[in-house]
């Protein structure tokens, strides 16, 4: 099929923009793809681009909420025995905060940018299954908005964001906070399993011709990795959480000890969720760190292979982990001693992984714009997590610093450093592609460097404060334990850090009004989201291009040719179908168009999760009533367009 | 820069059901149930070891085991026209299809049957002991599942008996059949646990 041109010369350039008959095309084109205008158009797009852009923005949503509720927790912590919070309030505020943080923010912000950028760099028209993209981001809307609301209503959460058992059972949370807890995972385990399968089809089957898996760029390696662990990862708190639901409401006894229960069940449970669950956030960021690096160096990353191999095995290896977080609960000797052996060995994976970036860097003369200042932002936290990490993976010092401040130091530092500085660093990167515009570059470092000035001086105290015994989840502290220094200067710091995070915003604001107009390919990167409009168009690409290269933009540039894809219709929603491996042409897959359903299927099933608060009944109501507005969804077009469907006559009426 | 077409799209098939994505995603909700099963299962495992004594729990009885015997058979069973019905809607033979969608939905409401009859006989209730809540959620996240399945399946049989299916159309048979192996299949392991490892270890 694929036939080299005798003559490149020859053939006419499709994107010839003067060309009348192709700029009508084009406008077909458009207009096929084109999402619905208007308030309740609004509830009918499927497009990727836009369902990753409101997964992106409600994501920050929850990140600026959350982070409100952690500067009204520093508040709070400020001086001995202050009055900001009562105990109460603190618990929720801290549970909200922490739950917040990792399901409504992490996940989804890793999952949107994936969900807006994967395709892209595939060189796909959309993603796979487009309305069920949607269903996944209304069910997120609502779990999310929900759970936020709960805490004026005063029916927030209060035990901790892994909430264990028993404090968590029947017996000692009356009231509905658990229960919304637990509500609250059950939308975000679907909205992240449906992103999952979704991003997994994507990039297995909608890759263009000639992307073989070892062309893929590698933030698609790492959305791969990171789509599979929820897979196998999520799985774990479905039924956690469902064991959970079920002891609160129809009196199952998983976790009550008098009836045979076992209360360690839920933190085995817990954990084989959460500790991957880092990685999930992790795996992505490092995806994003990569192509920063390759663009800002100009240079094919050093060993493609070891770090495609490196995020692989992270991702395997922390399956094996989670137990690591459970040291303090009396487990064998022999079981303590291999899990902390397990949790060493995640570091050469990870080594390998800033081995390759330095020699990526090593000789090149780096472009030190706002986005690779974030990343070396990110470096210098995330380095300093991991030795931590390191710390409080080996068992005599972990029985130490459990639950102290230490621990709350740490995972801060893995998570703003490993989550939010490489967000930030994708933010600057590839505001152009989706705006259209610039991002300001002097105040994307200035808001860097105060970010991370604040970001430390909130933060590294707490390893002392920790060492000197303080405990996590505590809404105050004597006097004389003499903690009350280090806890003023952490809360200074956490002003810091949000007028950091003001400044960003500020940044965001002014550039969408006045940033200098970006070009398709502002930074010079290789990879396909860059072959595009800024922002993208409607269709993603003109046409879809067939690939020869790992770094298709650059040896396009070089040979100044380009290979491409023809036969797609201008009139329906077509994107070429490739095999896994060698992405060799397959099939033409239809994409369907817009639709009101996976809105209404997400209303329906939101009911539903928040009707069992209440009644198991509507388990019942739920199954059928989702499955109703499923039919509607899928129920197939009576034509057909198509000409390989040949349909006998009567089947057509 | 110079665009020359490599790839002419015409030619390629548009409705290709067997290489379709939406296979792929059936392959993954696939892989996600099995996913919770094994979590079951292992949550059994992980109770019954940190039991003492004996399990099922003293005084409680481990299920009986005809009516599970006959839901064993019946699944497979339906499997066998399922499949049958796929062989006639590849040789666009739309009588059999409908006729094996039927027959498979008709064979799976009477395991069905067979199931309730199982779950009524339970020597324990949920509420009753950390077994009989773990039981009970494993019988009963599979019968959702079986009906589920039901419920998918009698859609597609609606459509086979309306003549919508053809050779080049029958992408929505190929996964609603694959949905129907896993929970026929996925009972395999879930009978071995449940019914038949407790009478003979
Ligand atoms: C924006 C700046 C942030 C500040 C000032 C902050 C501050 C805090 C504070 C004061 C606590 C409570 C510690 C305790 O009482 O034990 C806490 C807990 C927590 N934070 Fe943050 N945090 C920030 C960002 C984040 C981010 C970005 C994440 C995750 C992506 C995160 C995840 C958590 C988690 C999981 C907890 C534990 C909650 C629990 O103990 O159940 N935080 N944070
Ligand atoms: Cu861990």
């Amino acid at each position: 099929m694929s036939r080299v041109p005798e003559n490149p010369e020859a053939t006419t350039s499709i994107r010839d923009e003067s060309d009348p008959q192709m700029r009508a095309r084009l406008a077909e084109l458009e207009k096929t793809w084109q999402s619905p205008r208007g308030f309740i158009g609004w509830f009918t797009h499927v497009n990727h681009t836009s369902i990753g852009k409101r997964f992106l923005i409600t994501a920050m949503v929850f990140f600026l909420l959350s982070g409100l509720l952690a500067l009204a927790m520093r508040l709070q912590l400020l001086s001995p025995l202050n009055d900001v919070l009562d105990a109460q309030t603190y618990n929720q505020v801290m549970t909200v905060h922490g739950t917040a943080m990792m399901f409504l923010f992490a996940i989804p912000a890793m999952e949107g940018i994936a969900i807006y950028l994967a395709p892209l760099m595939v060189g796909a028209r959309d993603m796979a299954f487009p309305r069920l993209n949607a269903f996944g981001y209304y069910v997120y809307l609502i779990g999310g908005t929900v759970f936020f609301l709960s805490l004026p209503f005063g029916l927030a959460p209060d035990a901790g964001w892994f909430n264990y058992v028993p404090l968590s059972g029947p017996e000692h949370s009356a009231g509905y906070g658990i229960d919304v807890w637990t509500t609250m995972i059950t939308f975000i385990e679907v909205s992240a399993l449906t992103a999952a399968v979704e991003l997994i089809v994507t990039i297995l089957k909608l890759r263009v011709p000639g992307m073989s898996l070892n062309r893929m760029p590698i933030f698609v390696w790492a959305v791969l990795v990171m789509s599979f662990m929820i897979l196998f990862a999520m799985p774990s708190v479905i039924v956690a959480s469902s064991f959970l639901m079920m002891d609160r409401l129809v009196d199952t006894a998983f976790f009550d000890v008098t009836l045979g229960g076992s209360p360690l069940l839920w933190q085995h449970l817990f954990w084989f969720f959460g500790h991957p669950e880092v990685y999930i956030i992790l795996v992505p960021a490092l995806g994003i760190v990569t192509s920063i690096v390759i663009t800002f160096t100009q240079r094919p990353l050093f060993g493609y292979t070891a770090v495609v191999l490196a995020l692989v095995g992270v991702g395997m290896i922390s399956f094996g982990l989670w137990v690591h977080h459970m040291y303090t609960t009396g487990l064998p000797l022999m079981g303590r001693s291999f899990f902390m052996a397990a949790s060493t060995m995640i570091a050469i994976p990870s080594g390998v992984q800033i081995y390759c970036w330095i020699a990526t860097i090593w000789g090149s003369r780096p472009r030190y714009a706002s986005p690779m200042i974030w990343v070396l932002g990110f470096f210098a936290i995330f380095i300093a997590g991991g030795l931590t990490g390191v710390m409080v993976a080996s068992v005599p010092f972990d029985r130490q610093v459990h639950d102290t401040y230490f621990v709350v130091a740490h995972f801060h530092y893995v998570l703003i450093g490993g989550a939010v500085f490489p967000l930030m660093a994708g933010l600057h990167y590839w505001f152009p592609k989706i705006t259209g515009r610039m991002i300001g570059e002097q105040l994307g470092k200035w808001s860097c460097a105060v970010t991370f000035v604040g970001f430390n001086l909130t933060f590294f105290p707490m390893h002392q404060l920790g060492l000197e015994g303080m405990p996590r989840r505590v809404y105050t502290y004597l006097p004389d334990l003499g903690w009350g220094d280090l806890n003023l200067l952490a809360t200074g710091g956490s002003f810091v850090m949000a007028a950091g995070f003001g400044m960003i915003l500020v940044n965001i604001i002014v550039s969408l009004r006045s940033g200098e107009v970006a070009g398709d390919n502002p930074w010079n990167a290789s990879t396909l989201e860059w072959a595009t409009a800024s922002p993208p168009l409607n269709c993603n690409f003109a046409e879809q291009v067939s690939v020869k290269t790992a770094n298709p933009l650059w040896d396009w540039h070089e040979q100044n040719q380009r290979a491409m894809v023809s036969g797609l219709s201008t009139t329906q929603r077509e994107t070429i179908v490739t095999t896994l491996l060698d992405a060799l042409p397959q099939s033409v897959m239809i994409l369907p168009g817009p639709t009101i359903w996976p809105f209404v299927s997400a209303v329906v099933a939101s009911i539903c999760f928040l009707g069992l608060i209440f009644s198991p009944w509507f388990f019942v109501v739920g199954v059928f009533g989702t499955f109703a507005t499923f039919v509607m969804w899928f129920i197939p077009p009576r034509y057909t367009t198509d000409p390989n469907a040949d349909l006998p006559e009567e089947a057509k009426s | 820069m110079k665009t020359w077409i490599d790839i002419d799209a015409s030619e390629l098939p548009r409705l290709a059901p067997r290489t379709h994505p939406l296979w792929w995603g059936i392959l993954s909700a696939v892989a996600i149930e099995a996913a919770v099963v094994a979590n079951l299962l292992a949550s059994y495992f992980y109770l019954m070891a940190q039991t003492e004594g004996p399990w099922p729990p003293a005084g409680t009885e481990a299920p009986p085991i005809l009516w599970p015997t006959v839901f064993l058979v019946l699944l497979p069973l339906s499997s066998v026209t399922m499949w049958w019905a796929g062989r006639g809607s590849d040789r666009g033979d739309k009588r059999q299809l409908a006729i094996g969608v039927t027959a498979s939905v008709g064979l799976a409401l009477l395991a069905l049957v067979a199931r309730s009859f199982q779950i009524a006989s339970f020597d324990v209730k949920w509420s009753d002991s950390a077994y009989g809540s773990i039981l009970w959620t494993i019988t009963g996240f599979h019968f959702t599942h079986v009906v589920s399945a039901i419920l998918g399946t009698a859609v597609v049989a609606v459509y086979a008996w309306r003549g919508y299916f053809n050779p080049a159309r029958q992408l929505g048979v190929i996964v609603d059949t694959l949905y129907w192996y896993f929970v026929a299949g996925i009972f395999v392991p879930i009978y071995l646990v449940l019914i038949l490892a407790p009478r003979i270890l």
